[in-house]
């Protein structure tokens, strides 16, 4: 069955897509649970969308658009908490309201409701394209090589901000730049898993891990493993069953966490 | 590496927040190998002044050279050990074992590529031994008692080689007992290391009578001196502004 699926061209697409976002989203996504900033993969999410409509609007790329209207949002959002000091979380509904009311007006202007929005909605394993690939491929792989090259110092960042800063690395930049990976990687992720479920596939397997106690390298190692599953599970029930692919992966990401919720019961 | 035999140089340092004027003209000076503490009472800009010094806030006026080198180009940070006031509370669940919490000391001094030398390796498992934590070494830092957190913060610090502890109230939430272990440990790394240390705490009873240098913070440095001078009442007085009393416990 598994080697029926994957002589389909689109589903060798989907996965390498899949399991490429689920190596980026897991990796990342456990600075930002430490961080007590889950919200931010949900906020660029819609925020994506913005880039999406308006690439739909004006007959552009929309995945492209995707990244540049993330990307500038995780910017102005870092910025206003960092330099105006203002609360994350506030900050984040703003931009996560704002954005989806934006992304309908103009999905409004260009008349239509249509069939490809949804698709960004929840994911489709039909609809990876090979530039997609390409594209995801080079934003994918610099994400990676600053993740693992900046890997202790966002861990040391993650645990004691202050003292990470007094030891002499650089916080701010960091931080800017993990906001920007997090961006660029929800951008990647939309087709796939689609926009309004992303945020369980960066923040669920690192909650996941945490739950089984172990060291940051053991817990980042687990995370990856349960993401990389559940993606596999998810696109091959997507597959069967003719569901959305990122409804089916998050609901396969709700499995492990409710196994690791059992399994280390306290 | 610049020689200097002061590291640290504070000359009339002033800092506000809105319209609360937090310290104001403090000159101080910290020497090579020198154990001092900083007492004063609650509000009166102890921690203040630890933070402006470790570049965590900007001062309103003044001057600060850390090892002879104004801080803005300061970069020799390693140099430093810095234990913040609560970095004893940690969250439980946060997924850090306390070899890794003790390795994060060497981050800044690893390079890009940042994977451990042998000479990295030998400072934590040093740092480890010399604060008693390496039989903790796989246990999560969330699972530790106030005490051996803070040991293992101590750990961290010391991983990167420091010049210079700074350590900020560490007695918040820890018990008695560990307290004077924790004293006794800064002392001994003190003498035996010839690392300078400078701490912060509102319990005039830890303070031992060999400390070179005692700083008496009230929004201004009201005295700076030995600890015979100190347990003398008026200078009590003098810094809690009503007249004091000075019980001597023999340890």
């Amino acid at each position: 069955m598994m080697v029926e699926m994957l002589s389909y061209p689109f589903m060798q697409r989907a996965f390498i897509a899949g399991l490429m976002i689920a190596l980026l989203a897991a990796m990342s996504g456990s600075f930002i649970v430490l961080r007590r900033y889950s919200l931010l993969s949900e906020t660029l999410a819609h925020v994506s969308l913005v880039g999406v409509s308006v690439g739909i609007l004006f007959g552009l790329s929309p995945l492209w658009m995707a990244v540049v209207a993330s990307l500038i949002a995780s910017w102005l959002i870092e910025y206003l908490r960092s330099v105006h000091g203002m609360y994350s979380d506030s900050v984040l509904a703003i931009f996560l309201s704002g954005s989806l009311a934006l992304a309908i007006v103009i999905v409004s202007l260009s008349g239509s409701f249509n069939a490809s929005l949804f698709s960004y909605l929840f994911g489709s394993i039909l609809s990876v394209s090979n530039d997609d690939l390409m594209i995801m491929g080079f934003f994918g792989s610099i994400s990676m090589a600053l993740l693992i090259l900046f890997f202790k110092e966002l861990y040391f960042i993650a645990f004691d901000e202050e003292v990470a800063h007094t030891s002499g690395i650089r916080v701010s930049l960091l931080n800017f730049m993990l906001v920007s990976i997090i961006a660029v990687i929800i951008a990647l992720s939309i087709r796939v898993v689609g926009t309004l479920l992303i945020g369980a596939l960066m923040v669920i397997p690192p909650v996941a891990a945490i739950r089984f106690g172990m060291g940051f390298f053991s817990t980042t190692l687990l995370s990856i493993a349960i993401a990389l599953v559940c993606v596999v599970a998810g696109l091959s029930l997507s597959f069967f069953f003719s569901l959305p692919s990122g409804a089916a992966i998050v609901l396969c990401l709700l499995v492990a966490f409710i196994f690791a919720l059992v399994v280390n019961r306290r | 590496m610049k020689f200097s035999p002061s590291l640290f140089e504070v000359r009339d340092l002033s800092f506000t927040r809105g319209d609360n004027e937090i310290l104001k003209s403090v000159n101080l000076t910290i020497l090579k190998g020198e154990y001092c503490a900083i007492i004063g009472p609650n509000g009166g800009g102890k921690t203040t002044l630890i933070r402006l010094l470790m570049g965590l806030e900007k001062p309103t006026s003044g001057t600060i050279k850390l090892f002879g080198t104004d801080q803005s180009k300061f970069r020799e940070w390693h140099r430093i050990g810095y234990v913040p006031q609560r970095s004893a509370l940690v969250d439980a669940t946060f997924p850090a074992t306390v070899r890794e919490v003790v390795a994060m000391g060497r981050y800044a001094r690893r390079g890009i590529f940042g994977f451990e030398s042998a000479e990295d390796v030998a400072a934590i498992e040093e740092s480890m031994e010399q604060m008693g934590v390496s039989d903790l070494r796989d246990r999560l830092i969330g699972h530790l008692s106030g005490g051996q957190r803070q040991r293992v913060m101590i750990a961290r610090a010391l991983a990167s080689h420091p010049q210079v502890l700074i350590v900020d109230e560490p007695n918040t939430g820890v018990d008695v007992e560990s307290q004077h272990r924790f004293y006794d440990l800064l002392r001994v790394l003190n003498k035996t290391k010839g690392i300078a240390i400078l701490f912060i705490t509102h319990d005039v009873g830890v303070i031992a009578e060999d400390i070179s240098k005692l700083f008496f913070v009230n929004q201004t440095l009201l005295l700076s001196q030995t600890p015979q001078e100190m347990l003398r009442c008026d200078s009590m007085s003098r810094l809690y502004g009503t007249p004091a009393h000075v019980v001597c416990h023999n340890h």
